[in-house]
């Protein structure tokens, strides 16, 4: 009986890579290459993503005998990636930019949204609502100026989508923690697109 | 628990929604959005937006940059040699 030949695992590539199969890491970098890059765009620029991607995949390589399999080995190589990252905007200091908190939610004295539900419903829309090219350069440049604190985690959890405790185990963070900033990322986001399309958030 | 209020509710909203809260301030919340217009809005949007920044934020790999990264794997590794 012919079984048709299943991709190999991760960690079947990554036990023949660190045992010096070059054409096993080639694959795990064709596998995980445009993931990679798409991250540091997002934790870094595009300017400083090729960099990044080039670090990440040499730190992988040396490190791939390291690899034990006490994670899967995708986050093993996110925690990588994002460490490369965060390396690489440390060396250029970022500037200090302008606060979010005017796109968090808005409440009366009793508590009670200050946007109809009618203002509140059309952000669920704005990307039917905005011309597409306009609302990746402004959704790039708002996630750009969230706080780290509030941007690693929100990048991870919601654009990467990885599990909130695979974020705290790659930031080194609780899940409460985690949870508590990726929520505050959701609620400057969600207040900028109500700002882009011209609602109160 | 004190009353919830739009306010408790987009405090809490995250919690709610990955499951980690007792099941009285879950079932509180779950009431006061079940008869809120407003908070009932702002969870459908709260939800989207994830989804919207993801799709709006998605980039892919530029073949140069690729092409970049081979050769700097060749020349750093004994990777890729034989393309």
């Amino acid at each position: 009986m012919t079984v048709p030949t299943a991709e190999p695992s991760d960690e079947t590539l990554a036990a023949r890579a660190a045992a010096g199969d070059d054409s096993a890491f080639e694959i795990i970098v064709e596998r995980y290459q445009a993931r990679v890059y798409r991250l540091a765009c997002r934790l870094t620029s595009d300017t400083d993503a090729p960099d990044v991607l080039q670090e990440t995949f040499l730190q992988v390589h040396r490190h791939l005998r390291s690899f034990r399999g006490e994670s899967r080995f995708g986050t093993w190589l996110y925690r990588i990636a994002s460490n490369a990252a965060l390396m690489r905007r440390r060396v250029k200091a970022r500037h200090p930019v302008a606060s979010l908190d005017d796109f968090l939610p808005r409440f009366d004295a009793r508590g009670i949204h200050a946007a109809t539900p009618a203002e509140l419903r059309v952000v669920s829309h704005a990307d039917e609502l905005l011309d597409r090219q306009f609302l990746a350069e402004k959704a790039r440049e708002a996630i750009a100026q969230l706080p780290d604190l509030y941007r690693d985690p929100f990048v991870m959890r919601d654009l990467e989508e990885m599990s909130t405790a695979e974020v705290a185990q790659v930031l080194g963070l609780d899940p409460a923690t985690v949870r508590q900033r990726v929520h505050r990322a959701r609620l400057m986001l969600r207040g900028c697109l109500s700002d882009l399309v011209g609602v109160k958030p | 628990m004190t009353p919830v209020v739009c306010a408790t509710g987009v405090e809490l909203l995250m919690d709610y929604l990955e499951g980690v809260l007792p099941a009285d301030v879950r079932a509180a919340l779950d009431e006061h959005v079940a008869g809120c217009a407003r908070c009932a809005a702002f969870v459908a949007s709260y939800l989207e937006t994830p989804r919207i920044m993801r799709e709006a934020s998605a980039v892919s790999l530029p073949a140069d940059v690729e092409a970049s990264l081979k050769a700097f794997l060749r020349a750093r590794t004994t990777a890729f040699k034989c393309d």
